[in-house]
């Protein structure tokens, strides 16, 4: 100790350390007061990272938790099967694998998962055109005193709540849809395989394509607002240069505007993909009720969210607790639909953007 | 002239028939035989004209009156402090400015004996014979195949397997051949920044323009690349008109064979480069490329 201290006496160039004891009192509990802000911020922003991850894996462990009897119970037919039975809540209860549920109970999905996919990709492939086309048009074509209104606009749809547009589609639009452009589809498309699925009796709107549509008006501000972001970060210069070798103004947009942003736009569907795969509110609406694949777009059918948001009720009378269970399944599947496609998109985002153009960074 | 490359890139010309002519003079009577091997002789000699162009924006005046003719097969230098008008004269040419707002022109350009603005001209048609190089490389978001052939594919000039010969073409003319032939299909964007103007300059070039426009080609480039740049538009003269904006006054002096000096608005002189640098008939000219305004 006595070595150390004098080797640092015998440096006289030594720089003098801050001594917090000379400081004014009151700069001291500034001192403190700041260290503390440091450490207060560090943890807070740790904290703040976590939380969203620890919520997520918090439900979804929950909802595993819930759905554990109803997946050891259900096996398989859960995604071939079609049909949701309680069974009779009155008769014995019986025991499969030591989990007691009523007797004649069946839970098939099925439906509910194609009903899922085919509301999404209708109101995704509708949305995706309209919204590209609306943000170019926003971006590149009209004068600002139209286009800020507009994309105003635009984003308030994005803030009408979805009860609203349900009961708007159920009223009005479907009605509308089923006396107009319904029977124009069912009657007039040619005869390709394909196009059979939009052949049948069109009924009153409600139904598969109304869902789809109505989700699509949900979604379109979402891909709009995001691809007219990603189209302001696409610089004059690349697009200039098309103009200059003579490309034609859609030629410009389609070669060098959109595959400038193309990643980008497939990351703003997969974000409206995800909206219209959860959304309840504005499907139960206007899909109708019916726990069966749909045969033709006209039909009513349902979704996963829609089911468990209509029949959760009579869930809630299954004394053995099982139909919550495999409700919670249900939910559970819808999770992982969802991390599934966003996932895709990472995927297929990755795949696409090495071709893009450097947004972002200086171009 | 580095060897190793064709002296005649775009290959519309008999090797050399323009190049026999000495730098800096104008009107030599050439061989009557050579004459005759020349593909261009019957056309007319200005491959443009401006007659009296005076252009605005809303009511400011950008340039005015501005009468020139431009030489088939030449290099034209346009010089002046920024804002003089240069650059907005170039992009007049080949009709660049006419969709900014307020823009508007008095006066003509002729591009071979008809008007740019004349009744029933394909813009499409004369940007493909006026190209354009940009003050920075602005590939396309594609490969650099398809960067190549991108004006190719819009006017329809070729397809299909043609398009991988012209690629190639135009990429050895412009001597990146070597240099991204295993990585055709790769980012334009990961080349660097020399390369990326070459790899423009191959795409203005693979549409088969008359008149090539260059915005200041090399602001943002390396010396080195620069160098080899000014070579390759230094070869790619007698076949091409090239009309280069450029801020470096040594450029100028290096590469073209006639010089307008812009200054405020006004086409202040023009005329022989060497001659206008030598010996400026205007004070003002004078001033500037001694370095005493800019």
């Amino acid at each position: 100790m006595t070595t150390l201290e004098g080797a640092a006496g015998d440096t006289p160039a030594a720089p003098r350390r801050f001594d917090r004891a000379r400081r004014p009192p009151l700069r001291r509990v500034a001192d403190v007061l700041r260290s503390g802000e440091t450490h207060a911020w560090r943890w807070g922003a740790r904290i703040a990272v976590l939380l969203p991850v620890a919520g997520l894996l918090f439900a979804v462990t929950v909802l595993a938790l819930k759905a554990y009897p109803a997946i050891k119970v259900n096996g398989s037919p859960f995604f071939t099967g079609s049909g949701f039975k309680i069974g009779s809540t009155y008769a014995v209860t019986v025991h499969t694998a030591g989990v007691a549920h009523p007797k004649g109970s069946f839970y098939g999905a099925w439906p509910l998962i194609a009903g899922t996919l085919q509301t999404s990709a209708i109101a995704v492939v509708v949305a995706l055109p309209v919204s590209v086309g609306c943000a170019f048009a926003l971006t590149e074509r009209l004068p600002a005193i139209v286009s800020r209104p507009l994309g105003f606009a635009i984003e308030l749809l994005a803030g009408v709540p979805s009860v609203v547009l349900g009961l708007w589609g159920v009223l009005t639009f479907g009605p509308w849809l089923a006396k107009t452009l319904y029977p124009l589809l069912a009657n007039n498309l040619p005869d390709v395989p394909v196009l059979d699925f939009f052949k049948g009796t069109v009924g009153h709107g409600e139904g598969l394509l109304t869902g789809g549509l109505v989700l699509s008006l949900m979604i379109v501000p979402i891909i709009t607002a995001t691809t007219a972001d990603l189209f302001r970060q696409v610089p004059t210069l690349p697009k200039e240069g098309g103009e200059a070798l003579g490309m034609t103004d859609f030629e410009v947009a389609q070669r060098v505007t959109l595959r400038w942003v193309r990643s980008g736009i497939i990351g703003a569907t997969a974000l409206g993909l995800g909206r219209a795969l959860g959304e309840t509110m504005a499907v139960v609406l206007t899909v109708g009720a019916i726990f069966k694949v749909a045969p033709n777009v006209y039909s009513p059918m349902s979704t996963i969210a829609a089911a468990i948001a209509t029949q959760l009720d009579s869930a809630l009378t299954d004394g053995t607790g099982f139909a919550v269970a495999s409700y919670a399944e249900l939910a559970l599947v819808l999770a992982v639909i969802s991390v599934l496609v966003n996932l895709a998109a990472r995927w297929v985002v990755r795949r696409t953007s090495h071709l893009g153009g450097p947004v972002g960074r200086a171009a | 002239m580095p060897a190793d490359r064709p002296t005649d890139p775009v290959g519309k010309h008999a090797a050399g028939a323009n190049a026999a002519a000495p730098q800096g003079v104008q009107g030599v009577q050439l061989d009557p035989v050579l004459d005759a091997l020349d593909p261009d002789r019957d056309r007319p000699a200005h491959v443009i004209e401006t007659r009296r162009l005076t252009l605005h924006f809303g009511s400011k005046p950008i340039l005015s009156s501005i009468d020139m003719a431009f030489e088939r097969g030449s290099v034209t230098a346009l010089i002046g402090p920024t804002g003089s008008g240069k650059s907005t004269f170039l992009r007049t040419l080949n009709r660049m400015n006419d969709k900014v707002r307020g823009f508007r022109t008095d006066g003509d350009v002729v591009l071979e004996g008809r008007s740019i603005w004349a009744p029933g001209t394909d813009l499409l048609e004369l940007r493909r014979r006026v190209g354009m190089l940009f003050q920075r490389p602005n590939p396309f978001p594609m490969s650099i195949r398809d960067n190549v052939v991108a004006g190719v594919r819009a006017h329809r000039i070729a397809r299909g397997k043609q398009l991988d010969v012209v690629a190639e073409q135009r990429l050895r003319e412009v001597g990146l051949w070597d240099a991204v032939k295993d990585r055709l299909g790769d980012s334009p964007f990961r080349l660097s920044g020399g390369q990326q103007q070459l790899l423009c300059l191959a795409r203005a070039l693979a549409v088969g323009p008359d008149v090539l426009l260059l915005d200041e080609p090399t602001s943002s480039l390396d010396p080195i690349s620069t160098e080899y740049v000014e070579a390759l538009l230094r070869q790619l003269a007698p076949a091409l008109t090239l009309i280069v904006v450029t801020h470096n006054l040594a450029q100028a002096r290096r590469v073209s064979r006639t010089t307008m000096f812009f200054y405020d608005g006004r086409l202040v002189e023009h005329g022989p480069t060497d001659a206008l640098f030598e010996h400026p008939s205007d004070p003002q000219t004078e001033r500037y490329v001694t370095g005493r305004i800019g």
